[in-house]
């Protein structure tokens, strides 16, 4: 269903996009909308996808490295047998290396070193300490045991509440405590709210640390180039030229002798949107032997020494009157971000985009928000799907379930309440986030009607039969995405990814290439670029190469992260395409005797009436036969532009998820029996890769709720380093969702796209958690954390039934 | 080191290889190439280095080379003529059952198993059979739409037949 929503127009021709008629009419039969199977489905199907440990170079040497088997010591001695001495490399082995060093422009933000190898402290288990190289990683890793480091014990930071509260040691010199950075979002008078409040409702919540685990490790392979003198580093990146600008440096190399390339990347969900220490060690390796050398991350390094994920913990209390309506919001997020500032979101990302957010789609009057970053000796933090929205969504979410059920009404309808209206977009919210469109009260009234909110009340009434418990959960979010420039610098960003850049050009035969500077690795760019190609030139999707994630075939861009890449590089691309298509049009209006504005583009064709100019015809004259062109027309066809929306604020996606679980109190088992997602991400470029990355989410998302959790023990110790004890959701535990669309396009953006990868793993975490309170509801239980794993709820069972409340 | 004897996707091969190397790491080396074998764990439980040993689905980096001397062994680039995965291949392409692509290949070895030893399952059966590979990209939704449409297509073929 089709539905304008725009309040402004801010962006000529948005208004357009958004009031045209279906699809087809507005962006051709194959472009925007259409639902085309992937171009790059063919290569990934035959096998023939091309990874990074799937690189075949020459003389490469693998690399293991010896990591930290403790979470916080001083290295007394290394000690390396003689004869294995040359293949093994420390930091001081290296050269010229600098630590990677990521703050925010923040005031009172504390700034720490990360070196790629240990300089003198370890802080996690699994930093890295050395490299060791042969021809076989078995080889390398029989060295790497050789190995033997003398450690000074410190003490170990593994409670975040501890570090918060300043009763920590310090993990970092010169710190007074290990809490790095506070952000204090809000607005509006707390102290009126809590006046009027006649209910309020304070709730500790705490969302588990967890591994992000896409399914190929990271992995970096770097070697010298000698003809033309440069640096090449293969990095399972999702985002190339970032890491050659900031890599550079850091080895003492220029730029323009570095390239970075990602092959194909086998999944990324964030751990692989970060500047490694691995890449630095390695990239900075290749610089001083005469071969390529490549590490592999295999799973125990990803499960205990990669970027980890959430461990959030949250002190909510919310105001509200007897309705149920919001008066106010206090919150307080602490964020355990591990031991390092990862580059360049650094440390306190979570922490300030869950405090940033957490609004979520109500109205309030007073908002007052707490984002606490604190450091302790666990991998660090970087970013995950989601980033800060899950745990945000997750805390407030619960709370709006206990609102309802204080003031005795239906969770749907607490929130209908309580939602920001279409009339009032756009709309700033509490926090200073600006939604740009949709109708979030029509979404959980949709999701309300899917889910038959009465026919599962009515099977309620069986609950506790053979001690099966049905309850139904809900969670409502917003979803910023395509962050623009005015965003990133009010994050404090050091990077300002406002933008992103593409080429389209054309071959002498009249086919087109795109290259752009984002990464595709699963979000089926490689076909909708090509649509939106398609949309502006009339070609066949089909046939247009997409050539992506690396530094010598594209513009410089940022890469693919934040949901961003259809919203900037469909934006890029569209732009580039609609240049190069009025060049296109006046070379064939030449050729047809007529002007420019009196042709059009269609199936590969410059068309005028009943003729028609091929475009390989074009390309011809353009590229080889200049004589044929129109006076004053440069040869050639070939764009290059870039594309920034024209808010810099984002454009909002949002959805409602319902969510109808059993569990069995017998064993604590959650069964999902039904799932419910309304959703709006504006214009859909393409429906079949928009669900399958709404579902793709929802999966994670189930994970984040009931399976997935990084324990570490008071020692720092990862309790979990293989797939036996960290669990990952499978066919039987991911229910296929029932997906329903609301389409209110973004007057930010060309075209109305919204940016959508992220919002499945967003709301499920805070639906399914409510959907098991809600059923267990009956027995005394509450259970405010992730994930609901058997044991906890069999725990808060037993503790209900011993009138314990949580 | 250990000389062993394979038939790889049809082809004899002879191989020098150390005890310790697992069938995986032989198999994805330059002198075999068979690079759609993927390493998710190596340890057994995300299948995405699954491939047939004698005709059986097998996980190859939990199987160790010198034990499957003598094997036939095949892997999805042998099975490029393969009727049945053939038609995977084209359910998984019109069902959008793969996005990154790491996970396919094991996937559809998997695949191609459940459907020939038991065309006819339901929806739970399927998702049983296939549990022991882990898709981390499609939350499984176009994988199950996949298997399930090749799966109806031979079960009719067969209900035909008889």
């Amino acid at each position: 269903m089709a539905q304008s929503n725009l309040a402004l127009s801010a962006q000529p021709g948005a208004q357009a996009y958004a009031d045209a008629g279906d699809d087809a009419a507005r962006f051709g039969p194959r472009g925007i909308g259409a639902r085309l199977l992937r171009n790059e489905d063919a290569r990934f199907l035959a096998g023939h996808g091309e990874y990074l440990a799937d690189l075949n170079l020459y003389g490469t040497m693998e690399v293991a490295f010896f990591r930290s088997p403790i979470a916080h010591g001083r290295i007394r001695s290394i000690e390396i047998p003689e004869e294995v001495r040359s293949r093994v490399f420390l930091l001081s082995d290296l050269g010229d290396v600098r630590p990677v060093r990521a703050v925010l422009n923040a005031p009172g933000f504390r700034g720490s070193d990360f070196p790629p190898l240990a300089d003198g402290v370890v802080r996690f288990v699994g930093e890295p300490i050395a490299m060791c190289i042969a021809p076989t990683r078995a080889e390398a890793e029989d060295i790497a045991q050789q190995i033997f480091v003398d450690f000074e014990e410190l003490p170990v930071v593994t409670d975040m509440l501890k570090a918060a509260d300043g009763s920590a040691p310090s993990i970092h010199d010169g710190w007074p405590d290990n809490v790095c950075f506070v952000s204090t979002p809000g607005n509006g008078d707390m102290a009126q709210a809590e006046r009027a409040a006649v209910v309020t409702i304070e709730r500790d919540l705490h969302m588990h640390r967890q591994c992000v685990v896409s399914l190929e490790g990271r992995g970096v392979l770097a070697h010298h180039d000698r003809r033309l003198d440069e640096l090449v580093v293969y990095s399972s990146t999702q985002q190339p030229h970032i890491i050659r600008t900031v890599l550079a440096p850091l080895i003492g190399v220029e730029e323009n002798k570095l390239r970075v390339v990602a092959p194909d990347v086998g999944g990324g969900f964030g751990v692989k949107n970060n500047l490694q220490a691995e890449e630095i060690a390695i990239a900075a390796l290749a610089r001083i032997v005469d071969h390529p050398v490549r590490w592999i991350e295999d799973r125990r390094e990803h499960l205990t020494a990669s970027p980890q994920a959430r461990e959030h913990h949250y002190r909510m209390k919310l105001h509200a009157d007897a309705q149920g309506r919001i008066l106010g919001l206090e919150s307080e997020v602490i964020v355990d971000a591990g031991a390092y500032s990862i580059w360049p979101w650094s440390c306190a990302m979570e922490a300030n985009m869950s405090a940033g957010i957490m609004p979520g789609p109500y109205r309030m009057d007073a908002y007052r928000g707490r984002g606490i970053t604190v450091m302790s000796n666990k991998p660090p933090l970087g970013p995950y799907r989601g980033v800060g929205r899950p745990g945000a969504c997750f805390a407030l979410e619960r709370m709006m379930d206990e609102l309802a059920r204080a003031v005795g009404r239906e969770p749907h309808e607490v929130r209908i309440d309580n939602m920001v209206l279409p009339g009032q977009m756009p709309f700033l919210t509490i926090a200073g986030k600006l939604y740009d469109s949709g109708d979030f009260p029509e979404s959980v009234r949709r999701a309300a009607e899917m889910v038959d909110v009465p026919g599962v009340r009515a099977q309620q009434k069986d609950n506790g039969k053979d001690g099966l418990y049905i309850g139904l959960g809900w969670a409502s979010y917003t979803e910023q995405t395509a962050h623009g420039t005015n965003e990133w610098l009010s994050r404090n960003l050091t990077e300002v990814f406002g933008y992103e850049a593409a080429t389209a050009r054309f071959t002498p035969d009249g086919k087109l290439i795109l290259e752009v500077a984002i990464q595709n690795h699963g979000q089926g760019l490689e076909t909708t670029l090509a649509q939106v190609a398609a949309t502006e030139l009339g070609v066949d999707p089909a046939d247009v190469v997409v050539r992506h994630g690396d530094t010598a075939v594209s513009p410089y861009g940022l890469g693919t992260f934040a949901s961003r890449s259809m919203v900037m590089a469909g934006g890029a691309v569209g732009r580039a395409a609609q240049m190069l298509a009025e060049k296109v049009k006046r070379i064939g209006a030449h050729f047809l005797q007529t002007t420019a504005d009196k042709v059009t583009l269609e199936d590969g064709a410059v068309v005028h009436g009943p003729r028609r100019v091929p475009l390989s015809e074009v390309a011809r004259a353009a590229f080889r036969h200049a004589q044929d062109l129109p006076p004053g027309e440069e040869p050639g066809l070939s764009v290059t532009t870039t594309f920034q929306p024209e808010s810099g604020t984002g454009a909002f996606s949002y959805a409602t998820h319902a969510v109808v679980v059993c569990v069995d109190a017998n064993t604590g088992l959650v069964k999902i029996l039904d799932y419910v997602i309304v959703h709006d991400c504006g214009t859909i470029v393409n429906p079949m890769i928009v669900d399958g990355q709404i579902q793709g989410g929802l999966a994670q998302g189930i994970g984040n709720a009931l399976l997935e959790e990084s324990p570490y023990d008071e020692t720092g110790q990862p309790l979990a380093s293989t797939f036996l004890d960290y669990l990952l959701p499978g066919f039987t535990e991911v229910p296929s969702a029932r997906i329903s669309h609301i389409v209110s396009p973004s007057p930010f953006t060309r075209y109305g796209i919204k940016g959508m990868g992220e919002g499945g793993a967003i709301g499920a975490p805070a639906a399914i958690v409510n959907a098991v309170n809600d059923a267990l509801h009956g027995l005394g239980v509450e259970i405010n954390e992730t994930p609901v794993t058997p044991r906890r709820i069999l725990k808060a069972i037993e503790r209900a039934a011993k009138g314990d409340r949580p | 080191m250990m000389k062993i004897s394979l038939t790889l996707n049809g082809k004899p091969v002879t191989v020098d290889v150390e005890p310790r190397t697992s069938l995986a790491d032989l198999l994805r080396s330059p002198g075999c190439g068979c690079t759609s074998i993927h390493l998710g764990c190596e340890h057994g439980v995300c299948g995405a280095c699954t491939i047939l040993i004698d005709g059986r689905i097998a996980r190859s980096c939990i199987a160790l080379a010198v034990a499957c001397d003598g094997a036939e062994v095949t892997t999805l680039e042998g099975l490029g003529e393969d009727e049945l995965t053939t038609q995977l291949k084209d359910a998984f392409h019109c069902n959008h059952g793969l996005q990154c692509g790491f996970c396919t290949p094991g996937m559809l070895i998997s695949a191609r198993e459940v459907v020939a030893r038991n065309p006819q399952l339901s929806e739970e059966e399927l998702r049983t059979a296939m549990s022991g590979n882990i898709c981390r990209c499609t939350g499984y939704t176009g994988i199950v739409a996949a298997v399930s449409a090749v799966a109806a297509s031979r079960a009719s073929s067969c209900t035909s037949e008889s």
